[in-house]
């Protein structure tokens, strides 16, 4: 159950929690009436517990407020007609005012008590039903995507088939079916980032090895060799702590959009070490860099920079789900000026001692 | 290849179908099944030499398939999957899965999967050599030695343990679960599973000549580690 600042049940209309106060208060009324009308007969103990009753029967209802001002009411009631001298509020034993203010504790204490419990268990609810949300999304992406790329491989194994027929426009059919697969991937992957449905595996990994493994990604590629990866320190070996398969798509992503836009022929760097507390990556290319106002919108999904002749095969995600990514694993990932131009992204990730 | 059975375990018939086309060169009969209960069925009606498992099956999880023909099977087993989650990868090929490809693939891959699988199992098969010899390293696992084109490198217990579990599987991809159990055994998991990846990077500094461009142990992302085969370059 929601709750607002003062433990009353959310979104309850005004006059029905007026009611609940009323009949709270006349409930006090009652008992102290009944009470009274056997007062010879009972002891403190007697009207103690009654009243106590009343105080938890009021929070339940009515929430911490009415349980603790009800509590307070029973006080003063208690007091002025039950201790000696009756109907003042002065106490002649003092060992009656010890009994008073017990009453007093016990009931404010027992009201937050069921207070507590009442939100703690809302809390655990709460909790409960985003993780079975979260599963039923993990569960609605994976079939998704099964749905998705099953029919992709049927008319890609069939454009294939068609190939050595000598109908171009299979080759045309393959590739569209490998940029549709492309955006499912983007979609999912944003589906995931968005729905807090993203799996994490935080590891300890080295430098070294997810620059070997961007090197080994692109390693298809007919440009390769304008390509330049080199640590910071070659002497030294460093290691993050980071999610190999998030980071290798961020690094990967960011030296695809350097193959896709920087000039031909140009060289393009990715450079990895340590700095403080982090390990930080870099992708330099001798592109025309972005302008002040477009650094934080290139981050932004479906932002196509304006006058870009690649766009066409760009989903426009990219570079939004790699930054989400870096998140994800407490990184970050920003676009940074470089004094010699060009275009600079730098990843940062927390820096591990094994 | 021939006179070898091929299964294919798929719901969707235009995929077993493309399957079954790729398959027809090398193999002299191929079965198809359409739920994992059938699949089970037949693997152990027919015997097949290589099993080719959809993940998407409507009757059953695949790993679950998975592990569970690897208990009455000792068929190569590839896995089809439409997610490209590597984690998913790493547990198949712990239920006992010998290799994965993602949907969506071309027939020219799926098939340079499918002879590849079939080459390492004849060669492992072979493989109680004392001496290892994979490029320009060679292994004498008697003497406990490796040595890199005639020079000796050194290597700490830890490491030449990794360095031969990895290397007596080459090509076959290593979980990090499967090294860890191959190199740890006994240890705590989680703890060493960060040993792994630091004494990998370890070895790669003393092995290839250049640890970013690494040419004898490939990094599976998200998966394990592969020793690369001679051929592989």
């Amino acid at each position: 159950m929601d709750t607002d600042s003062h433990g009353r049940p959310k979104g309850e209309p005004v006059n029905r929690r007026a009611l609940v106060w009323l009949l709270a208060f006349l409930t006090l009324a009652v008992a102290a009436l009944a009470l009274l009308a056997a007062r010879p007969l009972l002891g403190e103990a007697h009207v103690a517990l009654i009243f106590l009753l009343v105080v938890l029967g009021s929070s339940a209802a009515g929430g911490r407020m009415l349980g603790i001002t009800v509590a307070l009411a029973a006080f003063v009631v208690f007091d002025f007609f039950f201790l000696p001298p009756f109907n003042t509020l002065l106490v002649r034993n003092p060992f009656d005012w010890l009994v008073l203010v017990v009453f007093l504790i016990t009931s404010i204490v027992a009201a937050q008590l069921l207070y507590k419990a009442r939100s703690e268990r809302a809390a655990v609810e709460r909790a409960e039903a985003l993780r079975e949300a979260d599963k039923l999304k993990d569960a609605l992406l994976a079939s998704l995507s099964h749905d998705l790329r099953t029919p992709l491989t049927t008319i890609k194994a069939l454009a294939h088939e068609l190939q050595p027929l000598g109908d171009e426009r299979a080759l045309i059919i393959e590739e569209q079916a490998d940029r549709l697969n492309r955006l499912v991937t983007d979609l999912l992957d944003v589906g995931r980032l968005d729905g807090g449905a993203l799996h994490l595996d935080i590891q300890v990994n080295a430098v070294d090895d997810l620059l070997g493994a961007v090197g080994q990604q692109v390693a298809g590629r007919q440009d390769l060799d304008r390509l330049k990866i080199s640590l910071d320190d070659p002497a030294s070996l460093s290691f993050g702590r980071f999610d190999f398969v998030h980071s290798l798509r961020i690094l990967g992503n960011l030296v695809d959009n350097a193959f896709k836009y920087a000039p031909p022929d140009s060289p393009i760097l990715l450079t990895g070490g340590v700095e403080g507390k982090d390990v930080v990556f870099r992708v330099v290319d001798a592109g025309d860099g972005v302008p002040p106002d477009e650094r934080d919108a290139i981050f932004t999904a479906f932002y196509r920079r304006p006058g870009l002749g690649a766009g066409a095969h760009s989903t426009g995600l990219g570079l939004s789900i790699a930054r989400g990514l870096a998140q994800a694993q407490a990184g970050t990932l920003v676009y940074r000026e470089r004094d010699s131009g060009g275009t600079m992204f730098e990843l940062r990730l927390p820096a591990a001692t094994p | 290849m021939a006179n070898q059975t091929a299964l294919i375990i798929d719901d969707e018939p235009r995929i077993r179908r493309v399957v079954s086309n790729a398959l027809a060169d090398d193999f002299s009969r191929v079965l198809e099944a359409s739920s994992g209960a059938e699949g089970l069925r037949m693997a152990s009606a027919e015997r097949p030499a290589l099993i080719v498992l959809d993940l998407g099956l409507p009757d059953a999880a695949g790993a679950s398939v998975c592990a569970e023909l690897r208990t009455s099977s000792n068929a190569l087993i590839l896995v089809l999957s439409a997610r490209n989650a590597d984690r998913e990868k790493a547990t198949l090929l712990d239920a006992g899965a010998d290799d994965y490809v993602t949907k969506p693939f071309s027939t020219i891959e799926f098939k340079a999967r499918v002879r590849a699988l079939q080459r390492r199992a004849k060669s492992t098969a072979a493989s109680d050599a004392t001496i290892i010899q994979n490029g320009a390293l060679k292994m004498d696992v008697e003497a406990r030695t490796l040595t890199r084109v005639g020079v000796p490198v050194h290597l700490t217990p830890t490491e030449w343990d990794l360095v031969r579990v990895l290397m007596s599987n080459a090509g076959k991809t290593m979980t990090h679960r499967q090294l860890f159990a191959a190199v740890w055994a006994g240890r705590q998991y989680g703890d060493a599973q960060q040993y792994l990846r630091v004494h990998v990077a370890n070895v790669r500094r003393k092995i290839e000549s250049n640890p970013l461009d690494p040419r004898y142990i490939i990094t599976e992302p998200g998966v394990g580690y592969r020793f690369a085969r001679p051929a592989e370059g």
